[in-house]
């Protein structure tokens, strides 16, 4: 658990240090994310060095995003002058979302 | 005094874990979609603090310490791609071709609508990437200067909306595939979306798990270089 809990934290600093290095436009986690599929595709590394942290991670994520649910009381007002464009733009583009990435696999046969 | 005690960081610590605890209780005995656990937490905690009158910030000196965690959840979220993907390898250009179509008109069409209703740009900016898992998307939207929490309310809301009616939408839509319905509610509604479709099927869920992942990604590497095009 501690070995892949280092691995885990080890590829968030790479990823956070490449995106500082460079100004990327792209957040540090996620770089982290690309950098270790990569290294588990590559075999630089093994599932099972990682995947006893990751898998706990993963379970629980939902509670970690939480506090930044609980936030949106900060912003009350504006959603609610605004709920009818969000509510119309985001149901839509969700529908639409839905149907063309099902539609371009239907109509392969897959 | 109550005040005092409520910027301990232990007390947003422990009213998120006992929120959350209570939520899950909640939606095992009543199997209700709106009940989803996330939801009732989110709700619950914040009725608590505007009864007791709690400032946002003072809740959230413990708050950050789970949300925290959100970085290396996302890092794992690569371990979790791995694995599904040794699964799916033998449609992996088609399933790839149909995440990125998706994924950008999820991104193009949310803006363009909300531009086309006159919402706010910082409204705009917050729910470019509303169909990604909520992680990847705070960190999108921090990018691109929205404001998270808008971000997170809603994408949680559009995984419920996926998970109550994805399906539903694919069928009346003349969509049989259960690689297409997994892969559809995956890039739309992200983590939710997954769990109703493994409701439908093991196969729905791997593809949705996936495509969950995939969309994080090329929404996460697209979608400032949109924002910059339009603003």
């Amino acid at each position: 658990m501690l070995k892949s809990l280092l691995y885990i934290f080890g590829f968030l600093i790479a990823g956070e240090l490449v995106s500082w290095l460079f100004q990327l436009p792209v957040a540090g986690n996620i770089l982290g994310m690309l950098f270790i599929f990569i290294a588990l595709k590559l075999k630089l590394i093994s599932l099972e060095d990682v995947k006893p942290a990751s898998d706990k991670l993963i379970k629980y994520l939902v509670i970690f995003f939480i506090p930044y649910g609980v936030g949106l009381m900060v912003h009350f007002n504006l959603i609610a002058e605004f709920w009818l464009p969000i509510s119309v733009a985001v149901i839509f583009s969700s529908i639409l979302t839905l149907y063309v990435t099902a539609i371009i696999l239907e109509k392969s046969g897959k | 005094m109550m005040q005092q005690f409520f910027q301990l960081p232990v007390f947003g610590v422990f009213i998120t874990l006992i929120a959350y605890f209570l939520a899950v209780k909640l939606r095992k005995s009543w199997n209700y979609v709106l009940l989803n656990p996330v939801l009732i937490a989110i709700a619950g905690i914040i009725c608590f603090l505007l009864i007791f009158r709690i400032n946002f910030e003072t809740y959230n000196v413990g708050g950050k310490y789970i949300s925290f965690f959100l970085g290396p959840s996302v890092v794992a979220l690569g371990v979790f791609f791995y694995e599904k993907y040794e699964e799916v390898k033998q449609n992996l250009k088609i399933f790839i071709l149909a995440v990125l179509a998706g994924g950008i008109t999820g991104v193009l069409s949310v803006i363009g609508l909300l531009l086309l209703l006159k919402a706010p740009e910082v409204i705009t900016r917050s729910l470019a990437a509303k169909s990604v898992t909520t992680p990847i998307a705070i960190e999108i939207t921090r990018l691109l200067n929205g404001i998270p929490e808008i971000t997170a309310g809603i994408v949680i809301a559009v995984g419920i909306f996926g998970n109550a009616f994805g399906p539903f939408i694919l069928k009346k839509t003349g969509i049989k595939s259960k690689i297409a319905i997994g892969t559809a509610l995956g890039t739309a509604a992200h983590g939710i979306g997954t769990a109703r479709a493994f409701e439908e099927g093991k196969l729905q869920g791997v593809y949705s798990g996936l495509a969950m992942c995939l969309n994080g990604i090329i929404t996460a590497l697209i979608t400032p270089y949109l924002i910059e095009l339009i603003f």
